[in-house]
């Protein structure tokens, strides 16, 4: 159903690394199918995806070594919260289906979603 | 994986639960890319990715965009290199993400001042892409060979900003229906706070800078289909004072 916007929630700005206040995106590396190619990690919008040896910048600039860069997590900040938005477009570059998407972001309070759902679901064919 | 549709229906036609056509595929399928090879698109796919721009729709047919495209290596690592400095002035007040405790209790209380006031020029989670930015962990125009500038004629009728959008999409879909790849780059607006760039750029009255657009050869090919939210509808079909109907749009 329509979430309502309540006036407390207009009137608060959600801390965006608590995650009881707003919701990242969930997402979920199948490591027994990645093949460590680092693609991923290369084009996320945010760099919230790093491995032990690579990040973003050093695929980008080409100084990280050749050849396996490390399976992919989401970086994670102090609090413990990551900084994904969900548009899954690593998960649509990864040539091996390793990556899925188990949660959408929803940014809390007087950003909150409000005519969507938590459920993601693909294109359908009506 | 990149995930597509396999099969194609012809355009012009509908049919229940038919395949996508290849308008809906091109539509579906295009992902924000991030990553190119280091050489420009050929001028005639820059001009023919324009000619799309120049025929979208615009309200009064007032046609309120100017065009401007960068393919000059040393002017967009120069755009780059501004961008990032003011991203980084931003940061250094508002990201509360960052340091001790002490910097956390001045820099939080700003920020959401900073958001109250100015709603739209922060992310909702301030700092995701600014912050890693203003970091060196992410760029602004993601090595992109080729950025189009779409500066807004805020003479428009209704709301120019509007007009941009639907002329800036077109010419995205033009644009990955050809193989290239694109990507919104609004970050632009970072470069505002420089007079030199609006000088350059032409962004003086009339025009104002809101939003540009990286293009460029994928690198990997990147398109595909993604999971987005279901979406709640409303659907009014019988009297004004009937209740409405909500559908679960996807789901
Ligand atoms: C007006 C507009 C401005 C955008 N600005 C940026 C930007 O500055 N940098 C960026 O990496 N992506 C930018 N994007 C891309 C969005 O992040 C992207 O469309 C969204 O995450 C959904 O992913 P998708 O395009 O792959 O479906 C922008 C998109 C739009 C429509
Ligand atoms: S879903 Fe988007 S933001 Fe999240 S890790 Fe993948 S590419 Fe990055
Ligand atoms: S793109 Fe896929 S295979 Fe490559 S590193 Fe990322 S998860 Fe692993």
């Amino acid at each position: 159903m329509i979430a309502q916007l309540t006036l407390l929630d207009r009137l608060r700005v959600p801390t965006y690394d608590d995650g009881s206040q707003m919701r990242y995106g969930a997402l979920v590396i199948d490591r027994s199918r990645c093949r460590e190619c680092g693609i991923c990690v290369r084009i996320c919008p945010g760099a919230c995806l790093v491995t032990d040896t690579a990040t973003k910048m050093s695929l980008l600039n080409g100084t990280t070594h050749k050849g396996k860069s490390g399976v992919p997590r989401l970086d994670l900040m102090k609090s413990g919260e990551a900084g994904c938005i969900a548009c899954f477009d690593c998960g649509t570059a990864c040539p091996h289906g390793a990556i899925s998407l188990a949660g959408h972001f929803n940014p809390g309070y007087r950003f909150k979603r409000i005519a969507q759902e938590d459920v993601l679901a693909y294109p359908q064919r009506y | 994986m990149n995930l597509h549709a396999n099969e194609s229906s012809p355009t012009g036609t509908y049919a229940e639960g038919m395949p996508w056509n290849p308008v809906e595929r091109v539509i579906l399928e295009r992902r924000s890319i991030r990553s190119f090879r280091p050489e420009p698109l050929p001028d005639g796919m820059i001009r023919r990715i324009l000619e799309a721009g120049r025929f979208a729709p615009s309200a009064g047919n007032m046609q309120p965009w100017r065009f401007v495209v960068i393919k000059s290596p040393e002017i967009i690592a120069a755009m780059e290199r501004d961008a990032v400095r003011i991203a980084r002035l931003f940061m250094f007040f508002l990201d509360y993400a960052r340091g001790g405790r002490v910097r956390r209790a001045i820099t939080m209380p700003l920020a959401k001042l900073f958001i109250r006031l100015l709603p739209n020029e922060l992310h909702a989670p301030p700092f995701m892409l600014l912050s890693q930015i203003a970091q060196g962990r992410a760029p602004v125009f993601h090595n992109a060979p080729v950025i189009v500038l779409i500066l807004e004629d805020r003479r428009g009728v209704s709301c120019p900003a509007v007009d941009i959008g639907v002329c800036g999409q077109n010419m995205v879909l033009a644009a990955h229906s050809m193989g290239a790849g694109s990507c919104w780059i609004g970050l632009i607006k970072l470069l505002r706070y420089y007079p030199k760039w609006r000088r350059r750029l032409g962004a003086r009255y009339p025009y104002h800078m809101n939003e540009s657009i990286a293009f460029g050869w994928p690198r990997p090919t990147a398109d595909g289909l993604v999971p987005r939210e279901v979406q709640i509808v409303e659907w009014r079909e019988g009297g004004p004072d009937d209740p409405p109907r909500y559908e679960r749009q996807g789901g």
